[in-house]
């Protein structure tokens, strides 16, 4: 386990932030997680790397959950803070052979965007697109940080976004084709039923292509 | 001559270490004797997967202390990691030593009769430097691959009390087996908490197996507990090789894929039937045993019906049901939806029920087969071993060896819910 300095907090909304931490010599995979929490302190949780592998620090985008108990207390951390990271896990990651040759397909709920904005930080030459499900149209976090037209939001409560309706109704009314490799990342339910509708839409999923968070 | 007593809970990795133990100490002249005996020393290597076992190491550290109070008493394994102040906290328990420094448990008992009290935290951390498994409790000789997981799975505690995932060098594991082959060793058991993920300088799981097969000598191989994600199509193609035993305990854990998914298990449900078929188009009646956990948060009716379904039609040699009890620390924890108790206890009837079924079709289905018996207990002219599909088998003849493989012809099955099978030598 390693300590690092929190060099910069960014709140996003009025419940979702970015810590950004001294890098030091940590390295890792672009899609892999950490597990954070304050210096010293047994209660930990599982964040995925929100910034690229090539950037000189260490980003995560967090969520504070309503009742939650780690959310809440890093969202209390400031500048100059040290947070304990181990790590780094997960086998949520890109193949190599694949990266310059294929179409990706990001699916993500709510902060499931993190580890996607690590891949096309860490891959910008990929061809890609991303398909975000919200709520609302703020928690399109740092939605500028994809070029135009690879960005489409899904947006469930309220009318602003590319889409209104669920990611999955997305995928039923435009069907993906069957080469492109999809990685979904977020909530277990959107992951169960995406899954099942790209299966049948002829899609292969490995094991490598879900990260799921709750 | 002073005395020994191992009490082992948990899983074939813990077994192992156990071996080693009491290798080590019979060759510094101790003399093992069962644990229901009076002894100057009694190691419990504990477990801590579930409540049953942390409640089972606590009764065994009970009954030690009442057999014999001057013992020395040493508690170690997965509840030593993780219940470590309580444990230490208790005056009957001599020395509290978690699985990193395992291997010096001898030296630290060594040093206590010598007048040296030495706290466990000195001792070396050492995964791997366990001598031969030669003179322990298996006739089978298990060799360690890997320790430590670093998968997380949302229920499961190893992750925190084995460390995270490393592998022994590969050159060290052939060694090891070369070694334990010319002292004799018949079957070698590869084992480690999660050895399909081995990875030790670029040499995969698949690596090591391939040239464990390839080495010489009248052995055969057997992998132990494997999870279904890790390996892949060439360990696939590796189990039909003639040293390989058609067996396999792959851990499927639930079939219904939202609970999969939770569990944040690497596979699906439907990848892990594609495994079965594989394995099973080559050789029908590879014998593949798995563990299900019953009860997990969330787990409705439906996720238990696709649980069953799934056994019914995977034809598993054996099922290994565990109730969901919650681990401290770990994400299921703070799931909602818990599964009442009493849920749990009927659904644990129910597979219960249909995995005893099962297992004696199974089993059955080996009548007027051959197996290769390796003679683990002899009592007369009576020899058990297992097959080389994990088969318990029984059959008589005479002036019949321990360690020795014996052509038998299956003819029959004894009754009850965990029968042997009974032959004749061919
Ligand atoms: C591999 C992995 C990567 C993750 N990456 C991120 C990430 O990048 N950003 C991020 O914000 N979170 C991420 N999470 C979730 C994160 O680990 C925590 O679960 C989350 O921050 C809540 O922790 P807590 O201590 O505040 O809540 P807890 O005290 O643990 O839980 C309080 C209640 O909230 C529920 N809950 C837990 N997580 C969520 C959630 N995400 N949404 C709604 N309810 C929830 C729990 O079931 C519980 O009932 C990831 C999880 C995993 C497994
Ligand atoms: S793979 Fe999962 S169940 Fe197996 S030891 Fe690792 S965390 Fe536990």
């Amino acid at each position: 386990m390693r300590s690092h300095k929190v060099i910069e907090i960014r709140n996003l909304t009025s419940s979702t932030y970015i810590i950004r931490m001294e890098k030091n010599d940590f390295t890792f995979k672009t899609g892999q997680y950490i597990t954070l929490g304050f210096s010293g302190s047994i209660d930990r949780r599982e964040y995925s790397i929100y910034s690229s592998e090539n950037d000189n620090f260490l980003e995560v985008l967090i969520k504070e959950v309503e009742n939650g108990l780690v959310s809440k207390k890093l969202k209390r951390c400031k500048t100059g803070d040290y947070l304990d990271v181990d790590g780094p896990f997960g086998h949520f990651s890109l193949e190599e052979s694949e990266i310059g040759r294929k179409k990706f397909l990001f699916i993500a709920t709510g902060t499931g965007i993190s580890p996607i904005h690590s891949f096309v930080e860490t891959h910008p030459e990929m061809d890609y697109r991303v398909l975000h499900g919200v709520r609302i149209e703020e928690e399109a976090y740092e939605k500028d940080s994809y070029p135009n037209g690879k960005y489409i939001l899904c947006t469930s409560r309220e009318k602003s976004g590319d889409y209104h309706g669920r990611v999955t109704d997305y995928l039923l009314k435009n069907p993906i084709p069957s080469d492109t490799v999809c990685y979904l990342c977020g909530n277990c339910h959107m992951i169960y039923e995406a899954y099942d509708i790209l299966e049948k839409q002829g899609i292969s999923l490995g094991p490598i292509h879900t990260e799921v968070y709750f | 001559m002073k005395k020994v007593a191992f009490k082992t809970l948990g899983c074939r990795l813990n077994q192992y270490e156990t071996d080693a133990l009491a290798s080590q100490f019979q060759d510094k002249g101790y003399e093992l004797v069962q644990f229901d005996e009076s002894a100057d020393v009694y190691v419990i290597n504990s477990c801590t997967v579930t409540h049953q076992s942390d409640h089972k190491s606590r009764n065994f550290i009970n009954q030690a202390n009442r057999r014999n109070k001057n013992s020395v008493l040493v508690v170690t394994g997965c509840m030593a990691n993780n219940a470590k102040e309580e444990l230490e906290s208790r005056e009957e328990i001599n020395y509290v030593v978690e699985n990193d420094q395992k291997t010096s448990v001898f030296s630290l008992v060594e040093a206590h009769f010598d007048g040296e009290i030495i706290h466990p935290s000195k001792l070396n951390a050492d995964l791997f430097s366990y001598g031969a498994t030669d003179k322990g409790f298996h006739t089978r000789s298990m060799i360690k691959i890997q320790d430590g997981c670093d998968n997380f799975c949302t229920f499961c505690i190893i992750p925190s009390v084995r460390g995270r995932a490393a592998s022994r060098p590969i050159q060290d594991i052939l060694t090891n087996i070369r070694e334990v082959i010319s002292h004799g060793a018949k079957e070698i058991v590869i084992t480690g908490v999660n050895i399909g993920r081995y990875e030790f300088e670029g040499y995969q799981f698949d690596d090591v197996v391939e040239q464990i097969l390839n080495l010489e000598g009248d052995f055969r191989l057997r992998i132990s507990s494997i999870e279904p994600d890790g390996f892949g199509e060439k360990f696939l193609g590796l189990l039909n090789h003639p040293k390989m035993t058609p067996h396999l305990h792959l851990c499927l854990q639930s079939g219904s894929e939202p609970v999969l998914l939770q569990m944040r298990r690497m596979y699906t449900a439907k990848r892990f039937k594609e495994i079965v078929q594989t394995v099973r188009a080559k050789n029908p009646d590879f014998n593949i045993t798995t563990d299900i956990i019953i009860g997990f948060p969330n787990e409705g009716e439906e996720d238990f019906s696709a649980t069953c379904d799934a056994i019914k039609e995977l034809n598993f040699g054996h099922v290994h049901t565990f109730k969901y009890s919650i681990r401290k620390g770990t994400r299921a924890e703070r799931m909602l939806n818990q599964v009442d108790e009493r849920i749990k206890t009927e659904r644990s009837e129910i597979l219960r029920n249909l995995s005893d079924e099962i297992k004696v079709n199974y089993r059955k289905s080996f009548i007027g087969k051959t197996q290769s018996v390796l003679v683990e207990k002899i009592e007369g002219n009576i020899a058990n071993g297992y097959g080389e599909h994990y088969i318990p088998v029984q059959f008589t003849g005479e002036n019949i060896e321990k360690n020795q493989f014996y052509k038998v012809k299956i003819t029959s099955i004894e009754d009850g819910s965990d029968p042997v099978l009974k032959g004749e030598i061919i």
